[in-house]
């Protein structure tokens, strides 16, 4: 068997040459001041991995949610009732999913505090910086159209006032509020405009950031001990 | 870089023996720690989403403008923003605040351009992060309190006891007797929580109480009130107690 993986691993490596691809990332020094195994504090420097773990978990449940979810507004809160009701492990899932949206915010929060209070975020690593930044404004994105998709009472009114909100802004407030929710009021329009918004634009936005976010790293390193 | 690149061609297990014995691997020495944070993270996590399952609220009814609408808590201390800036100044709670710190947050780096990166050697960026995230935790928790309140008052826990009046809003609401001293003083207390016309915020509507209670009765609800009002309802002497409620007393609706 592990010869077998090995000529098929060969046999790839020959043609496309992916050995330098993984080794560059699997061989790269990772730094004592940020190994929690050597120094306990250094567990603040798990922040930001674990913020990552926590997104890959939203990814897999979302993915999982929308094999029942229906963004309509005559079914979608009866298939976030299936999914909580019926649906093995069905609760567990959108627990996952639920739970995990504040998870990220929370996890996120201390990633930023501990960029800012080691002072990461300086020269040369500024642009790292401003792209975590946009991650944290995608991440209230995903919350924000989220939290309007099992269409209950408490998702449509902090909608509503939400887009409310929105179109008090001065000159472009009104059409802020008609790219929202899609016309004058929220409904139909405005589900299925935040479900693509959820599923598919910011998602789209997130991992290109993300990709940004791990490239500058892999490219200027981890911040050295303060 | 912290560190060096690993010497070609040394085995990992004569690694330690390097002259910088603080850095290891990525893969699979680091990510392997890495993945038992990870591990005992998800763990708690998963028993987290088991034993606090996810409710369901009722279906959405768009003509059921009496639901008390909030955001989700990480948008709290937005929303309680916006409630210091009413009417015309609510431009400032919805782009001027969060504008400025978002431009903030963003362009910290051209902002804190000192070389010290130790938290102590750069007092002003700490502190102010430090402000940042005390403000926000206690608007957080402001907005939480007082969204229960409402809640509360919506559901008459909060005046036990006193007669419930319908929502309506401060325009259709009409005061009568305003010249007398008590109007004064309802002004500037009483409407901080009832509103400008009692027409009700995170106290209960009070606007044609007059119509259930007598003076005497507005008076020993005032002297000892239930729930979240404060006793007398801040006002500083008994006779500032009796103006008020022999105003109150003549608002029959």
């Amino acid at each position: 068997m592990g010869t077998v993986l090995k000529k098929a691993y060969d046999w790839i490596d020959e043609r496309l040459n992916v050995t330098p691809l993984w080794r560059d990332m699997a061989d790269h020094e990772v730094p004592a001041h940020v190994n929690p195994a050597i120094k306990m504090s250094a567990f603040v420097y798990c922040f930001g991995g674990l913020t990552f773990l926590v997104i890959t978990t939203q990814i897999l449940s979302g993915m999982f949610l929308a094999m029942y979810y229906t963004p309509d507004i005559t079914n979608a809160w009866f298939s976030v009732r299936y999914i909580t009701d019926e649906v093995l492990l069905g609760n567990v899932v959108r627990g996952m999913h639920f739970w995990g949206a504040s998870l990220v915010i929370v996890m996120m929060f201390l990633h930023m505090l501990r960029v800012f209070f080691t002072g990461a975020y300086k020269a040369p690593r500024e642009l790292n910086w401003v792209v975590g930044v946009l991650i944290f404004f995608v991440v209230l994105a995903f919350g924000f159209t989220g939290y309007l998709l099992p269409w209950d009472q408490k998702a449509y009114w902090a909608t509503a006032v939400g887009s409310q909100i929105a179109g008090s802004i001065p000159w472009i407030g009104p059409y802020i509020q008609t790219l929202l929710v899609g016309s004058h009021t929220v409904g139909a329009l405005t589900l299925t405009r935040f479900f693509a918004i959820h599923v598919f634009f910011l998602p789209a936005a997130l991992l290109v950031l993300l990709a940004l976010h791990f490239i500058m790293i892999r490219a200027q390193h981890i911040a050295g001990p303060l | 870089m912290a560190g060096g690149e690993r010497i070609p061609g040394t085995p990992r297990y004569r690694h330690h023996l390097e002259t910088n014995p603080g850095t290891e691997p990525f893969f699979p020495n680091f990510l392997l720690k890495e993945w038992i944070v990870g591990s005992v993270f998800l763990l708690a996590f998963m028993l987290w989403v088991v034993f606090n399952p996810v409710d369901l609220g009722d279906r959405a009814n768009p003509d059921d403008t009496s639901f008390i609408p909030v955001p989700d808590w990480y948008f709290l201390f937005l929303y309680q923003i916006l409630k210091y800036y009413p009417g015309s100044d609510i431009v400032v709670g919805t782009v001027l605040v969060p504008m400025v710190a978002s431009l903030l947050l963003v362009f910290a780096p051209w902002l804190d351009t000192s070389k010290a990166r130790h938290p102590f050697q750069r007092p002003l960026a700490t502190s102010a992060m430090m402000l940042t995230t005390l403000l926000t935790i206690w608007l957080t928790n402001e907005a939480a309190v007082q969204h229960k309140a409402e809640l509360d008052a919506a559901s008459g826990k909060a005046s036990a006891g006193l007669p419930v009046l319908p929502k309506i809003p401060a325009s259709q609401i009409h005061l009568v007797n305003t010249n007398m001293p008590g109007y004064k003083l309802f002004e500037q207390t009483c409407a901080n929580c009832h509103g400008k016309s009692g027409e009700g915020g995170l106290g209960p509507p009070i606007y044609a109480i007059g119509k259930y209670w007598n003076a005497s009765q507005l008076k020993s609800f005032v002297n000892n009130p239930s729930g979240m009002m404060p006793k007398n309802g801040t006002l500083s002497s008994d006779t500032e107690v009796q103006q008020v409620v022999d105003w109150l007393s003549q608002q029959k609706g």
